[in-house]
């Protein structure tokens, strides 16, 4: 009899097919070789029993412990407000950008009191010596436009008063000039008469 | 237990979305049959405690990779069995079968303790790849195709290790067989 072709061991595991199964069921009630095979290797289940499951000698660390926890900030990213923080995250960031750019200049080094002293005297002084300069020449300005302004009347005050004495002259000439005729026209009606 | 309506998957997924409870109650499932697993590939206790610690971490880190939530198992005994390679390639040579050493094994008496005891010393005196098949199958109840995933091998390999083992199982627990366990 060919036992070679029934998987005794495999039926014995269960991984054999429905179909396997019946066949070797049936080989099996007409060979006592393979009945003795599948009788050892149950016994040696039994046998193989005899080794027990052993309890771990102490829990592992479960993922409550520390060394599988997540991160603080994993734990905060999958909480309920996590859309809040992005938000005031953004907005944070915005403000620190701005203030960035838009900061003002850094502040200068230790000053030398001596070095600023001498150079805010130089340029008071500059300033001061500039402010008369600008000061006269404003005074003298305002002056010389003064005296033009003076000068400008008196010669019209000049050349309406010629005009009015030329304008008087003419008129007590010509007033003359009306009594000559006059009197040239007396003496000439009385050397008639 | 509390979580036991709630299936693998599910709290697969929930790990998965970062919720540490759902993992921790995975891990609740599971450590003590990958301890078991590791302790019977290593043979040392605090080994196979760190060994079950590195590989529930490892998994935990790398869950997002999991895409089929219905195969956690495979993959998680994967990760232990990288991990227990490691280790076993870090302490000690790969154990070849050796029949006299079977044969020499003290299994003469069949109280329950020593039986444990006879088991343990067959066990290891299996090459590695033939014990971890052992494993897998008979403590685990992995099915071959699992089996096949875990080791990283065609399903062939699994059943030629896993038959050649349960060949020399029988032989070197003989005595034990024949007078039966008490």
């Amino acid at each position: 009899m060919n036992c070679s072709q029934y998987d005794v061991k495999g039926y014995f595991l269960n991984e054999t097919s429905p179909d396997e199964r019946t066949a070797i069921e049936a080989h099996l009630e007409v060979c006592g070789r393979c009945r003795e095979e599948l009788a050892r290797l149950k016994a040696l289940r039994v046998v193989l029993a005899a080794l027990p499951e052993e309890e771990p000698p102490r829990r592992l660390a479960f993922v409550s412990d520390r060394v599988f926890e997540p991160s603080p900030w994993a734990r905060f990213w999958n909480s309920t407000p996590r859309l809040a923080f992005a938000s005031a995250a953004l907005l944070a960031i915005a403000i620190v950008a701005h203030g960035w750019i838009a900061r003002p200049p850094a502040p200068a080094p230790a000053p030398d009191l001596a070095a600023i002293r001498a150079q805010l005297q130089a340029e008071l002084s500059q300033d001061l010596q500039a402010a008369v300069e600008k000061a006269v020449a404003e005074a003298t300005a305002r002056q010389e436009r003064r005296t033009a302004e003076l000068l400008q009347a008196a010669e019209r005050r000049y050349q309406q008063q010629r005009l009015a004495d030329r304008i008087a002259f003419e008129e007590a000439f010509e007033v003359l000039q009306k009594r000559m005729n006059v009197y040239r026209a007396s003496l000439a009606f009385g050397s008639a008469q | 237990m509390i979580f036991r309506d709630v299936e693998d998957p599910d709290l697969i997924q929930g790990a998965q979305r970062g919720k540490v409870e759902a993992y921790n109650v995975l891990v609740s499932r599971w450590e003590k049959r990958v301890f078991n697993y590791l302790l019977r590939l290593v043979g040392d206790r605090e080994d196979a405690m760190d060994l079950s610690q590195e590989v529930f971490l490892k998994a935990y880190m790398n869950l997002k990779r999991l895409e089929d939530r219905n195969r956690f198992a495979p993959w998680l005994f994967r990760i232990a069995h990288n991990e227990a390679y490691s280790h076993l390639r870090r302490k000690r040579p790969q154990t070849e079968w050796d029949p006299q050493a079977a044969e020499a094994a003290p299994l003469s008496r069949t109280a329950p303790l020593e039986t444990a005891l006879a088991v343990r010393k067959a066990l290891e005196l299996l090459p590695e790849e033939q014990k971890e098949a052992v494993v897998l199958k008979i403590y685990e109840g992995f099915k071959f195709e699992e089996i096949a995933e875990i080791l990283s091998c065609p399903v062939s390999t699994v059943k030629s290790r896993l038959y050649t083992a349960l060949d020399n199982l029988k032989q070197t627990l003989a005595p034990i067989d024949a007078r039966g366990v008490e």
